[in-house]
């Protein structure tokens, strides 16, 4: 019953892999878990809300924001050349997929409607496609290996899902070959 | 193990004798693939199948000082379906990496440490794999949202 709590799992440490995260991007994901601290029945938590401090940010909740942003990053790069949105959206759904499972197993709201192509960092149409390959490329091989630490760190509970997440972002790697 | 987990599924010798009882099977099963195929794609299979051989032996070596049992390999395995081309062998090729893949995650809650590290690693490199088989077959979507998991 304890270790179903979603306060106790926050407990855990996470591996260091936070500072390539934007302050915004930690902002949003603490927005996520309140939210999502709201609406969750924290029946079982409550011998540990004795203050009036926010529950400590669940470890895996920044991976649930860098899923949104490679989908992002996906879906403008579809956006801007059309060509491609054969090959990348089903990369960028899968992203969205983790996302969401990421958030059920926090237990936060699920994110649907965050991942806005808004988010992207380039609103312009890319110049050479070869270069947006690349750049998205770069982002995979970040987020496998975010993945991968935080797979070797997590709990038995999590480490399935974490290592199948860090397995789809190799394979969307070698998919943006 | 300093941590208690409630409703493990499966204990690490199980988890890592599953592994090997699929390793054994991919290994057999690059036989009948590696006939069908020519060239660069030969060449993939040949080094797939070598792949699979040196965690099969690090499997044994592992599961035997442990005091565990060691799964014995079989004479043969039956295929999903009957490879008779290039196409059936490289569809073969996709779910023989899906499958052990999917052996390989299980072992991850089973796991810590440098052991899951090593687990982590077979799951990465045979998702990546059954990606380049897809390609080289001509199947898409190339990927899949959760490699390994279930269903």
């Amino acid at each position: 019953m304890v270790l179903t709590c979603p306060v106790v799992m926050g407990r855990t440490t996470r591996p260091d892999g936070s500072s390539q995260l934007s302050r915004r991007a930690v902002l949003r994901a603490g927005t996520l878990l309140a939210l999502g601290g709201a609406a969750a029945p924290l029946t079982g938590c409550g011998l540990f809300d004795r203050d009036d401090e926010p529950p400590e940010p669940d470890p895996h909740a920044p991976l649930v924001d860098e899923s949104l942003r490679l989908a992002a990053g996906l879906r403008a790069a579809a956006t801007a050349d059309p060509d491609l949105a054969g090959r990348l959206v089903p990369l960028a759904e899968a992203h969205e997929a983790h996302a969401t499972e990421l958030a059920r197993v926090i237990g936060t709201a699920t994110p649907s409607g965050t991942a806005a192509p808004s988010a992207s960092p380039s609103e312009a149409p890319p110049a050479d496609r070869a270069a947006t390959l690349t750049a998205l490329r770069q982002a995979e091989r970040a987020g496998r290996d975010t993945a991968t630490q935080a797979c070797a760190a997590a709990s038995a509970e999590r480490a399935a899902l974490l290592g199948s997440i860090a397995a789809a972002r190799a394979t969307h790697l070698e998919a943006l070959r | 193990m300093s941590r208690q987990i409630m409703n493990a599924p499966t204990s690490p010798e199980d988890a890592l004798a599953g592994a090997l009882t699929a390793e054994y099977a991919a290994i057999w099963a690059y036989g009948p693939i590696g006939v069908r195929l020519t060239g660069a794609e030969r060449k993939a299979a040949v080094e797939a199948e070598a792949a699979h051989r040196s965690r099969r032996d690090g499997l044994v070596v592992q599961l035997s000082t442990g005091g565990g049992t060691v799964p014995p390999d079989r004479a043969g395995y039956a295929l999903p379906f009957p490879v008779t081309d290039r196409a059936s062998a490289l569809r073969l090729a996709v779910e023989v990496e899906e499958r052990t893949a999917a052996f390989w995650r299980a072992v991850l809650p089973a796991s810590t440490g440098a052991e899951r590290d090593r687990a982590l690693a077979a799951l990465v490199e045979y998702a990546v794999r059954a990606t380049r088989w897809r390609r080289s077959a001509g199947i898409t979507p190339l990927t899949v949202p959760f490699p390994g998991r279930p269903g």
